[in-house]
């Protein structure tokens, strides 16, 4: 494989072509990972720890190029000239600016991009990309759980690749442009080549991530071995801090120890640590304590979701309607909130129904197939984890077949939005909510009528 | 027989560059192993040119990405023109950013490396005004044609060329005339007909090279294409002029001279091969760098917004102060020093701010109290950074500005003094954003008598003027009767300097030190702002007029409230 870094001081070697570029930057207390994608057009996006997306033009990219690569300035207002027509001083102040710019954004505790950087506003979701950010390797669908609202539609059986399948599948996400692989199943860590697969990940230059039960992270010494192999973050699985509740909604008699201790053993590493709570009538009532628990346990930062409308959980009947989302994330918020926790919420639902950015938990649409895809354990790719459409074959179709299929365009163009939401001055954020749940859920269909909600600004 | 024909060249020349590379160190050096042309004259006039290259790059060089072709004049149609890199499907086909008239091929991923070879092939579809008067003959045309060439230092090897002239439709075996051959080519070009019948000239030359120009030509009956579509040829010595070949005889198959001693009536020549860096530069366009995030962030409370809009800290202590005591929350039982007391019971909906701002006023050891009070306006800074993380600064800014602009002009456009004081009351904590609030209070109520609001008792109980029975404001529709209310009433310009004394001594009577406060405040929020001189009506009295800036932005999460820095 090729090497995916190209770092070079060296002006005689100074190019820039189409691709993808990883970087690591080492601050005095902080780490980050960047990568900067080169459209064929000259555009770039520059990604900071696979969450932070700064979407450049072609002159922004080429600057960011230099910077990262650490190009004297001398060397890189040369080439900057010799490449536009641009005074030196213009194209010193202006590659000053990016410099400047880009070492706050790189920096996990920097400026804010958009109040202090002053960089320019995009409406969410207005940007196409040319492949997502993030693809989720599903290894395998086995599992050491049974959850009964597990959104796998598929037998446990389910054809796996091979080792060298899946390296040949990492490699061909990078040369796409993806930076970002979360292995995932089922439950990934059945497969005992899950360490290999995550080293060869990182050593192509990409963030790794697992979404997991924990069960097997109850192993430290399993869980060290992931660790070693460069893992960067974890997410798991909890769904109440009462070990029968828990227990009984996974399907796994004394999976709550084993979880829990999975989640002590990640905080006792160096990785970047997260919970993840499926929101349904079998835990909500002891919600709050849940989080209390998670703090208790030093749990950083919490995910929460609401039922993902697939496999199972078209069936599970403990789904939580949208619209009685608000107070149930009210007291979920309060409490992160007091615990000095990261709150994350992932659903994307009707704003008319349950309105995540008045919640204050950012904008959440529907990312299948815009910034995220899934690969099966066949190598199949659908738009994401949970919707179980094929469209391609990574290692069997070019990717643009994939990328372009009539499926992928119409979850990211949207085409599946319901005609009342059409005026709806919200639609850009929310998009319609989530696909599956339009799908199995019609009682669940948007407002006629939906209003911007008043605010207490407004006079 | 000879003949003497003026003709005109066309040129048309490959240009061969690497856009993307800065030419810090850049190394062009290629060679042409094949070129192979083929140039179209159809019965309308216009020329159909095909190109296929074969390119090797050097190993040392860098890579070739893009391919420039200069054409004849500017009436190409580029949506018939299409390229292929080893028979894949060129993207990236457009106007010439260094070739003037010319198109570029962009290779893009598919460009040439160092040490490869690769296989261009163009088709230019339409180019009119290529077909010249022939000088010698008026009832003649002629077109001239010359492959492009390189700039020496930029090519090696061989060329393997051929040109291939397919005449224009229904033109007779013993009709047309081929011009003299380049030196060092076959005095005569090979002839024959193509798949459709027509009369084609064939120059080939194995041992070419890719940095000669070599011209190539040929004349035609006129009548064999439109009549509108030949142009008149241009004086002789105006453009320019290449050597002049000499007048040979063929006695091929169809043995007919082509002549030089010719006026090359072309402007567009293009001499370049490899585009030079000067003219390989690109328009500059400012970088810009986006991201995806809301715009206004709506919800904001007044006090809230004054965190946004980077009020100084006094005038916020003073907002809050004030909010709770239009709450009766809390009413005031000294004003110098301030002291508060909580008001029992305690109203419902105090913010969290208001809350900590009373925990913080019962101290009553001023330093004790000062500390608390930082602690406050340090959450609260945060709390609205956190509440702006995603959304625009700017536009939201501009959102409560515009809400304290309605407020004052709900204010001054009040028709009675009832309204007004209403109306004033009502909006204050919007009004109280406003960085010329003292003086604009001043003007509204200069004249007329002022209803005050009853907060104001439990604010100022000492300048609390003694209440009377008045009419609260008619709606000016005949109704019910209206209810009857005490207000106290005090003239205008005396309640306007009770308002503006108090918004700018409040804070000060709290934690008599602004400029102290302040730094205690922006050093956790922020690198402490160097104390700035406030603009006209932001001085804080009891603190010497210096201003204390509500910048507190710790920017950390990614919202802060302001830029830092006094203002």
């Amino acid at each position: 494989m090729k090497n995916p870094f190209h770092r070079s001081n060296d002006p005689k070697e100074i190019r820039l072509r189409p691709g993808l570029y990883g970087y690591t930057h080492d601050g005095a207390a902080e780490r980050s990972q960047i990568h900067l994608r080169v459209e064929t057009d000259g555009r770039g996006l520059l990604l900071i720890n696979a969450n932070r997306a700064v979407h450049l033009n072609p002159t922004a990219t080429r600057m960011a190029w230099l910077v990262l690569e650490e190009v004297p300035e001398k060397d890189a207002i040369t080439d900057l000239r010799k490449r536009y027509h641009v005074s030196a001083k213009t194209a010193k102040n202006d590659y000053r600016s990016v410099r400047d710019q880009i070492d706050q954004l790189i920096r996990p505790e920097g400026a804010c991009p958009i109040h202090d950087l002053d960089l320019d506003l995009l409406p969410p979701f207005s940007e196409m990309p040319s492949a997502p950010y993030r693809m989720d390797l599903a290894l395998t669908y086995r599992c050491n759980a049974n959850c009964s609202h597990c959104y796998n539609s598929r037998p446990r059986n389910y054809p796996e690749l091979t080792t060298d399948q899946w390296r040949e599948v990492i490699e061909k996400l990078w040369e796409i442009g993806i930076p970002h692989i979360c292995f995932t199943g089922g439950e990934s860590t059945l497969r005992k080549d899950l360490p290999d697969l995550i080293g060869y990940a990182k050593s192509a230059g990409q963030i790794t991530g697992l979404l997991t039960n924990g069960i097997r992270l109850s192993d430290r010494d399993y869980l060290m071995s992931l660790v070693r192999a460069g893992l960067d973050h974890v997410q798991i699985t909890i769904e109440s801090h009462i070990p029968e509740v828990h227990d009984r909604m996974v399907g796994a008699s004394g999976a709550w120890g084993k979880t829990v201790q999975g989640i002590a053993n990640c905080l006792d590493s160096d990785l970047y640590v997260m919970t993840n709570t499926t929101l349904l009538a079998s835990n909500i009532s002891n919600i709050a304590e849940t989080i209390d628990f998670l703090a208790e346990l030093g749990v950083p930062t919490v995910g929460c979701n609401a039922l993902i409308y697939s496999g199972k959980g078209k069936t599970v009947g403990t789904g939580i309607f949208e619209s009685d989302l608000g107070p149930i994330l009210e007291t979920v918020r309060h409490r992160t909130t007091s615990y000095g926790q990261r709150l994350i919420w992932y659903t994307p639902t009707q704003y008319c129904h349950f309105d995540p950015v008045q919640m204050q938990l950012g904008v959440k649409g529907c990312s299948a197939a815009r910034y995220n895809m899934c690969v099966e354990p066949d190598g199949a790719v659908i738009p994401c984890q949970s919707y179980y459409e094929p469209v391609g074959n990574i290692l069997q179709d070019t990717w643009d077949s994939i990328w372009n299929h009539d499926l992928s365009l119409w979850l990211r163009e949207r085409r599946y939005v319901p005609d009342e939401c059409q005026a709806c001055a919200m639609l850009n954020e929310c998009g319609g909510g989530c696909p599956l749940t339009l799908k199995h859920q019609p009682e669940q269909m948007p407002m006629n009528q939906v209003h911007l909600p008043r605010t207490i600004a407004e006079m | 027989m000879r003949y003497l024909r003026f003709t005109i060249l066309i040129i048309v020349s490959l240009l061969l560059v690497l856009t993307s590379i800065p030419a810090l160190a850049q190394t062009y050096y290629f060679s042409v192993d094949e070129e192979y042309v083929q140039v179209y004259l159809e019965s309308d006039g216009s020329m159909r040119i095909e190109y296929i290259y074969v390119f090797t790059n050097d190993r040392s060089a860098s890579p070739i990405e893009f391919v420039d072709i200069g054409l004849p004049n500017y009436e190409y149609d580029l949506s018939s023109i299409y390229g292929w890199i080893n028979d894949q499907p060129i993207k990236h086909v457009a106007h010439s950013e260094l070739v003037s008239p010319g198109i570029e091929l962009g290779l893009q991923s598919y460009a040439i490396q160092p040490g490869a070879s690769g296989e261009v092939k163009a088709s230019i579809g339409r180019v009119e005004g290529v077909v010249f008067d022939d000088y010698d003959d008026p009832n003649y045309a002629s077109v001239r044609f010359s492959p492009n060439w390189y700039d020496k230092q930029n090519v090696f090897g061989k060329t393997d060329l051929t040109v291939i002239f397919h005449l224009p439709p229904g033109v007779q075996s013993e009709e047309p005339r081929w011009h003299s051959s380049p030196n060092g080519w076959p005095e005569t070009p090979e002839t024959g007909f193509d798949a459709d019948g027509r009369i084609i000239y064939i120059w080939r030359n194995p041992s070419a090279n890719a940095y000669t120009q070599y011209i190539f030509g040929a004349s035609f009956p006129r009548n064999y294409i439109a009549t509108g579509s030949i142009s008149k040829p241009v004086p002789e010595g105006e453009f320019f002029e290449p050597s002049r070949p000499s007048g040979i005889t063929s006695e091929g198959i169809f043995a007919f001279l082509c002549v030089g001693g010719i006026l090359l009536a072309f402007v567009g020549f293009i001499a370049l091969a490899v585009r030079s860096d000067q003219k390989r530069k690109l328009a500059y366009l400012p970088p810009k760098l986006a991201i995806e995030g809301h715009g206004i962030k709506r919800g904001l409370t007044a006090i809230e917004s004054a965190i946004l809009l980077e009020t100084p800290l006094d005038r916020v202590l003073t907002m809050i102060l004030f909010s709770v005591i239009k709450k009766n929350a809390a009413q005031v039982v000294s004003e110098d020093p301030l002291k508060i007391e909580r008001i029992t019971p305690q109203p419902e909906g105090l913010r969290p701010y208001e809350e900590d701002f009373l925990k913080a006023m019962i101290d009553e050891e001023p330093r004790k109290r000062r500390g608390a009070l930082q602690e406050v306006m340090v959450s609260l800074v945060k709390s609205v950074q956190k509440k702006m993380k995603g959304f625009s600064l700017k536009e939201s800014r501009n959102y409560y500005q515009s809400i304290m602009k309605k407020a004052w002009q709900q204010v001054e456009e009040a028709k009675t003094p009832e309204v007004r004081s209403k109306l004033f009351d009502e909006g204050l904590e919007w009004t109280m954003l406003d960085r010329d609030f003292d003086d604009r209070t001043r003007r509204v109520f200069r004249t007329g008598p002022v209803f005050v609001p009853i907060w104001w008792g439990r604010y100022s109980p000492s300048s609390a003027p003694v209440g009377r029975t008045i009419s609260t404001p008619s709606t000016g529709v005949p109704s019910a009767p209206s209810p009857r209310v005490s207000l106290p009433q005090l003239p205008g310009a005396e309640f306007a300097a009770s308002m503006v004394n108090g918004v700018q001594n409040a804070a000060s009577s709290m934690v008599s030190n602004i400029t102290g406060f302040t730094n205690g405040v922006t050093k956790t929020t922020n690198p402490p702002p160097p104390p700035s001189r406030s603009r006209s009506g932001w001085s804080s009295g009891g603190s010497g007029g210096s201003c204390v800036c509500a910048c507190a932005c710790a920017c950390a999460g990614c919202a802060c409230a302001c830029a830092g820095g006094g203002r």
